[in-house]
């Protein structure tokens, strides 16, 4: 139906429809929870009117963390599939989801054996804030050991498969370490399943301060990603300086991945499949693909987290789970809808 | 002569007792031929409760994670449920290997012709079964039941000291900071009733829940168990818990280096650990 209507007019709905359901988002998110709390009263408290830190100190922030761990994943995959002209691309290609996950591991039986020394130090003050950290400096660590194998971002076949190995790689030395410590285990896991449960404003402050440093080279770039479309040889030709624009692309996307992974751990298939609901419907334009793509996550993580806290409250599924759960089969039906059109 | 009579009744009694024939936690049937002298425990609180039964001396390796008593700290390791050493197992050539329900570890050493007996130990009654049936494997049966006894009395000890407190506080037990917490049913829920807790968490939620943050800030414990390092600072700085009684009163017990596992192995040292809620709950 959309196909009939004139180009601009598509697009511009699109991304109507995409900030409508945002805005659906944000407001069944704060609305409900584990506890059950009258709109009333949750609209007094948002206005200052009245004081209840569950919506104020816990939806809320958990919420717009959301927003932002969901745009940041839907924006770092649209860019990665476009860098890499491979649709299976997801945001952990470069290997930044395994070494966030092995450096927490690592903190994790560090702090089994010195605890009380950890403790006290002030950086590490919760393990929810440590694990943040270490998580963020892993992914990060990752992405340049997956660049600095690879030889930098000049050819995309040994980006990926550099990204590949690296991440098999500490994916192993994290099952070592887990192996090691059983106890924690639990944990650990629960951390490569994705955790939003202690998004506070700490943690929303951190991600837009990554988003205010990564996005604006990543939607300024989207017109190079367009070109990239057309062939490497193609993008050089058209005096694009490809190998540095590539290495900012990756670096942002990776800043913006590293940022996601250390406050909410891992969350699969947000990043995967965002780009592609959207891609259709923007005819591939990066500079579209990109925006788009962050609201787009932005929606989908956010109300599979009001899922994933509300389908069995009060007990919490991961939200991991549900994103693959309720993305798979949906991304299967959208796949066999379009072949049976063609 | 009385005595000698005795021990002869006994001797007697453990050559009818053998070959033992059992049904094992997985429903397996075990023959022991006769008493064993060389056993490998695969799960710590096994290791415990056979140690407890004054057969220490007759272990011959443990899992990774047995510490307690001391002396099986010096035993040869075998791994863990995850990762278990079988051909070292083997190479001790033990009568009998104690493993745990979870894992396959029993079909390899069974091929390799061991007697293996799987064992389940989840709940608060699980201690006194397995007890008992240790205590028939190891031909231990009278030493089982004066175990069996004497961790009752202990339990019935505290237990009773907890009856003297005036007040039932709410709780909230975390297990590790996702938050994973535990329901009324699981081994840790039913001390926790029995030191006179009223666990916040209700038994539809199962055994080990993921619990939200938000139903337990609404549901404001006045006391606090976490069994992981550092979780007095995670708790207090978490998004909106200063609300939460127990973090206001500073009722955050943190049990760990060892106290948490007298909280999460049902074995014979179970008073102990219902003392340590005992006292956060109530005070000393």
């Amino acid at each position: 139906m959309t196909r009939a209507l004139p180009l601009a007019l598509r697009r511009s709905l699109v991304f109507f429809w995409l900030l409508l359901l945002l805005l659906l988002a944000l407001v069944l998110g704060v609305a409900m929870g584990a506890v059950s709390l009258p709109p009333g009263e949750v609209l007094q408290s948002l206005l200052g009117l009245k004081e209840n830190p569950i919506v104020t100190e816990m939806r809320l922030p958990r919420v717009l963390g959301g927003m932002l761990v969901g745009a940041a994943l839907g924006v770092a995959g649209a860019s990665f599939q476009g860098l890499f002209r491979n649709p299976l691309a997801d945001p952990y290609l470069m290997g930044s989801a395994a070494g966030a996950a092995f450096a927490v591991t690592l903190l994790a039986s560090l702090l089994g054996g010195l605890a009380p020394a950890f403790a006290q130090h002030a950086i590490f003050q919760s393990l929810p804030l440590s694990a943040t950290l270490f998580g963020f400096l892993g992914a990060l660590s990752a992405t340049f050991l997956t660049l600095v194998l690879a030889g930098g971002a000049a050819r995309t076949g040994e980006l990926v498969l550099a990204g590949v190995v690296v991440g098999s790689v500490l994916t192993g030395a994290t099952t070592y370490l887990m192996l090691q410590d059983a106890d924690r285990v639990r944990a650990v896991f629960a951390y490569t399943l994705g955790n939003l449960a202690f998004m506070g404003w700490p943690s929303v402050k951190a991600m837009v301060l990554f988003f205010l440093l990564a996005l604006p080279p990543l939607l300024l770039l989207g017109r190079v990603l367009n070109a990239l479309q057309l062939g490497e040889e193609v993008a050089r030709s058209m005096g694009l300086p490809l190998e540095g624009l590539k290495l900012l692309l990756l670096l942002a996307a990776s800043l913006l991945v590293a940022a996601a992974v250390a406050q909410a751990g891992i969350i699969g298939f947000v990043g995967l499949i965002t780009p592609h609901l959207l891609r259709r419907l923007l005819d591939e334009d990066y500079r579209l693909l990109l925006p788009a793509s962050a609201l787009g996550g932005a929606a989908l993580l956010t109300l599979a987290d009001l899922l994933a806290r509300t389908l069995t409250r009060p007990a919490e599924l991961p939200v991991g789970v549900v994103t693959t759960l309720l993305g798979g089969p949906f991304f299967l039906y959208l796949m066999w809808r379009r072949r049976g059109r063609a | 002569m009385r005595r000698i009579l005795v021990f002869l009744a006994a001797l007697w009694a453990l050559a009818l007792a053998f070959p033992l024939t059992v049904t094992d936690d997985l429903g397996r049937t075990v023959t022991v031929k006769a008493p064993p002298k060389r056993i490998v425990t695969m799960l710590p609180s096994v290791t415990e409760t056979v140690c407890a039964l004054g057969a220490c001396d007759r272990i011959v390796a443990t899992d990774d994670y047995s510490d307690w008593p001391e002396r099986v700290k010096a035993l040869p390791k075998a791994g863990g449920l995850y990762n278990p050493n079988p051909e070292f197992i083997v190479s001790l050539k033990p009568d009998l290997v104690l493993v745990s329900k979870y894992g396959r570890l029993y079909e390899t050493l069974e091929r390799a012709g061991l007697t293996v007996y799987a064992v389940r130990t989840e709940t608060y009654e699980d201690i006194f079964r397995t007890t008992r049936t240790l205590g028939r494997l190891l031909g231990l049966e009278a030493q089982a039941e004066r175990l069996v006894a004497q961790i009752q009395r202990e339990v019935y000890q505290e237990e009773s000291r907890a009856a003297k407190a005036k007040t039932r506080p709410r709780v909230y037990y975390e297990i590790d900071p996702t938050p994973y917490t535990v329901g009324p049913e699981s081994f840790i829920g039913v001390l926790i009733q029995k030191a006179r807790g009223v666990n916040i968490i209700s038994k539809e939620l199962g055994l080990f829940p993921k619990i939200a943050p938000e139903f337990v800030v609404e549901k404001n414990p006045e006391v606090i168990v976490a069994t992981y390092p550092g979780a007095l600072e995670t708790i207090r700085a978490r998004p909106g818990w200063s609300r939460v009684k127990a973090v206001q009163t500073g009722r955050i017990c943190v049990f760990t280096g060892g106290q948490d596992s007298l909280l999460s192995r049902p074995g014979p040292r179970v008073a102990q650990g219902l003392r340590l809620l005992v006292d956060c709950f109530h005070g000393r």
